[in-house]
């Protein structure tokens, strides 16, 4: 029999059940959609952005573009949805009967302030509504209000400035939740902390672009006639979410938890996440494409991993891969290796010896007869693109070569 | 897990309401899907201890992958084999979530239960009491469990290796088999006084029925013994085929069990003979393709009338009669009526009779079903449970499945009851 495991884990002092989160988005926007995520077994939301009355939000329309790749759909997600288009009562009341319900569940609220006054007073009334901790949100790419959103998120003394605003009027824990559309997100993270931030939720959206329609040139989505540069997400964006999530978890200096978002739709994702610093994992685009059940898949499945390897909590699993990212400086290149094909198992497809002319090392020559590829070893790079078209699983494998084996110069002509 | 991608992941999964076991693919593929690999096995055989048998065995044409939505885009999922995939996949990594992989305790001990047959339907009925806690034996007549897995399905369908390890899932839940064990007719009331609290039957149907009454002879043998010759490795089917004309009566899926048997041991010809049409053989749609594929011959509208015999009183062939389709019959079906005067004979030097089976005379129920609630498995005897074909007549796998699980649920209601 397998130990029971215990997901629970404790973020910026508040206590999860578990450590998936629904993100800020469409998927955390009223209290009826929330229960029922609960229900489905999420820990905690991020509880859909909340503004001032002041300025009325309309989002445009349509405010979503599906990216596909080859055959597979919502790869990637294009969103131009901005903060709440509710009411601040409403979603104040929602946020209280949360947590009158669900007292175990984490409510954390994201606000926006487009004004230094509208940061405390949405801190003050989201504390007041009964959130167990708060999400500033300086990130969002593509804020219709100028001046507000990601633009924060690039401007460190503004970061700084609204995170010690917010803490000012609240004791509940801060997080601040950070653009990828910057160079270093160290730099807005140190700020933050300085304005007396606990933890930092990464990554935003990515700005990007999608798609043009080749009729009539309009990126997509496309808002009557107009298309934008707005934000990216979902499963093609998950390595610029690990490599903002490490590199935050490597800056010792920074020191805060962790909140991991981007791309995240199975549980293999969200530890990925949890194993480069994340305690918390945040989801949207994946319960955009499967909807709120998939967080049971992600229970199940971090439940085996953790109880197949004995692994008593999810803190054990926190960070565990930081120690293994390094400089590329660091890489010993004296140790040297080689494409292994197992040629029994081949079909006969020649794609690996189109990539390997095309864009290796050209190091296989093509048996047309019998429609194999002969691996000459000393001309591999190891650069391994074979492996990544071969479509048998496993068919070529990366093997260490002894120290005395020296790879052939490539060819000069002329 | 290429075809896992192609699932649409449907909202209320029609599939998930396909399957009279009540397998739930539409759960287990989403969880394939969304790499939740062990929670995918844990759906299959929680609700299915014989799901790779079932998933290689299914009729899933007009089960789960009838209702595929995907039907409305090109072509179903293909959900057998993802099931297949999955117990396989199980057995590789020793990954069995009914006795090692399992998060929760079993009950606490509620009585011991008997279960006689070892085979579709036993087998369901004895895993799911003992993963509730049961101390089950289960008797089997035969010198090893597996039922019509093992000795009416051949190897190549099914093979031995594969039942093996399904067979030791059960196994690894703690239920105690006792083979070469035969119950009579007594025996059910017999077990209860000796301390088991309920006795499951699911002894299956056994005893062929000859297409001409009594007359058999040389050269012909009835599919029940074929194939259980056949899967026990004995030279004596490969005798009756090798070089020969063989002809097989029937139209089911044993007739083309049959059929596909003899031309893999060497037969010259093997005529499948049945009197109606093509698409009217009860026998799934794949089978028969296949069974045409590989060559045997469909000798169709025909109707058997019995043997020719040489001088020295070996078989020469099978007299047949050609029929024609008139109105329909009780089954909805067509009926064949003869045609009068188109007597022939096929030569054939061997025959197989598989036109079904019936209860065996020297069993719990001498020649006939036995009589019990399709939902609870209740026979009119207090404690006595029965199910799968014993009770139904010829079924599926999956159905037998599904009657061993239900009986096991009314039987622990009957031991809870009795506890408080």
């Amino acid at each position: 029999m397998l130990k029971k495991v215990d997901l629970s884990v404790k973020f910026c002092g508040v206590t999860f059940p578990n450590p998936f989160m629904l993100s800020s988005s469409p998927v955390s926007n009223s209290a009826e959609m929330i229960a029922r995520a609960f229900d489905a077994g999420w820990g905690g939301v991020a509880y859909k952005t909340l503004v001032t009355d002041r300025i009325p939000i309309t989002h445009p329309s349509p405010r979503m573009h599906g990216c596909n790749y080859d055959g597979k759909r919502l790869v990637g997600l294009q969103n131009v949805e901005q903060t709440t288009d509710r009411g601040l009562k409403p979603n104040l009341r929602d946020i209280a009967y949360l947590k009158k319900h669900y007292p175990k569940h984490i409510v954390m609220a994201s606000i926006m302030g487009f004004s230094n006054r509208e940061w405390a007073d949405l801190a003050k009334a989201a504390t007041d509504a009964g959130s167990d901790m708060l999400e500033l949100n300086f990130s969002c790419p593509h804020m219709a209000v100028e001046g507000s959103g990601a633009k924060v998120g690039q401007a460190n003394d503004l970061v700084r400035k609204f995170t010690e605003t917010a803490r000012n009027v609240t004791k509940l824990p801060l997080v601040a939740k950070l653009t990828p559309n910057v160079t270093d997100m160290n730099e807005p993270a140190m700020a933050a902390k300085a304005g007396g931030a606990d933890g930092i939720s990464a990554i935003n959206t990515v700005a990007g672009l999608s798609e043009v329609n080749l009729d009539n040139f309009i990126p997509q989505p496309d808002v009557f006639g107009k298309g934008s540069i707005s934000g990216y997400s979902g499963p093609a964006i998950k390595p610029i979410g690990l490599r903002f999530i490490a590199q935050l978890a490597k800056n010792k200096e920074l020191g805060l938890p962790l909140s991991g978002i981007g791309g995240i739709e199975t549980w293999v994702d969200a530890l990925e996440y949890i194993l480069l610093g994340a305690t918390t994992v945040q989801v949207t685009t994946g319960v955009i494409h499967y909807g709120y059940g998939i967080v049971g898949e992600m229970i199940e499945g971090l439940s085996d991993y953790m109880a197949q390897r004995k692994i008593a909590r999810v803190a054990d699993l926190v960070g565990k891969a930081v120690k293994n990212v390094h400089e590329t400086s660091d890489f010993n290149v004296r140790r040297q290796g080689i494409a292994r094909y197992d040629l029994d198992r081949c079909v006969g497809c020649g794609q690996c010896y189109t990539v390997c002319r095309d864009a290796g090392g050209s190091a296989l020559d093509w048996n047309a007869k019998k429609r194999r590829p002969a691996l000459t070893e000393a001309k591999c790079l190891s650069c391994m693109v074979c492996s990544f078209v071969c479509p048998v699983e496993r068919l070529i494998t990366f093997k260490e070569m002894p120290k005395t084996w020296k790879r052939r110069k490539t060819v000069t002509l002329g | 897990m290429a075809e896992a991608e192609r699932c649409l992941l449907c909202h209320d999964a029609p599939c998930s309401k396909g399957c009279p076991a009540s397998t739930n693919p539409g759960e287990f593929i989403r969880k394939l899907r969304l790499r939740n690999v062990m929670g995918a096995i844990r759906t299959v055989k929680e609700n299915n201890i014989l799901g790779g048998a079932c998933g290689v065995l299914c009729p899933t044409a007009r089960l789960c992958e009838k209702e595929c939505s995907a039907t409305g885009i090109d072509r179903t999922i293909r959900i057998g084999k993802l099931q297949r995939f999955l117990v396989e996949h199980s057995w590789k990594i020793g990954f069995n979530p009914l006795s090692g992989g399992r998060f929760e305790l079993p009950p606490p001990a509620a009585g011991r239960v008997a279960v006689i047959g070892g085979g579709p339907a036993g087998l369901s009925c004895a895993a799911e009491l003992a993963r509730n806690g049961c101390r089950v034996t289960v008797f089997e007549e035969r010198a090893e469990a597996g039922g019509v897995l093992r000795y009416g399905v051949p190897g190549f369908r099914l093979s031995t290796e594969f039942l093996k390890k399904e067979l030791e899932d059960v196994k690894a839940l703690g239920v105690t088999f006792k083979t070469s064990r035969a119950v009579g007719p007594g025996g059910p009331r017999g077990l209860l006084k000796k301390g088991f609290r309920a006795v499951f039957v699911g002894i299956g149907l056994w005893a062929p029925i000859r297409p001409f009454g009594g007359e058999q002879g040389a050269g012909v043998i009835s599919s029940v013994s074929f194939l259980e010759l056949f899967r026990r490795g004995k030279p004596a089917p490969r005798k009756l085929c090798s070089g020969k004309t063989v002809a097989v009566i029937g139209g089911g899926s044993v007739a083309i069990d049959c059929a596909r048997t003899a031309l893999r041991l060497g037969a010259k010809d093997v005529y499948l003979v049945y009197r109606r049409s093509f698409s009217q053989m009860p026998a799934e749609e794949d089978e028969r393709l296949e069974a045409l594929n590989e060559g045997v011959h469909f000798l169709l509208l025909n109707q058997p009338t019995g043997y020719a015999r040489d001088k020295r009183g070996g078989l020469a062939g099978v007299k047949l009669v050609r029929t024609r389709l008139s109105g329909k019959d009780a089954s909805g079906r067509r009926k064949p009526v003869d045609i009068p005067g188109s007597d022939w004979v096929l030569e054939a030097g061997a025959c197989i009779e598989a036109v079904g089976n019936k209860p065996e005379e020297k069993s719990i129920s001498p020649g006939k079903l036995i009589s019990a609630d399709p939902a609870t498995g209740k026979t009119s005897a207090a404690g006595i449970y029965a199910g799968g074909d014993i009770v139904r007549g010829p079924g599926t796998v999956v159905q037998s499945v599904a009657d061993g699980k239900a009986a096991a649920k009314a039987i622990l209601k009957q031991l809870k009851a009795a506890i408080c």
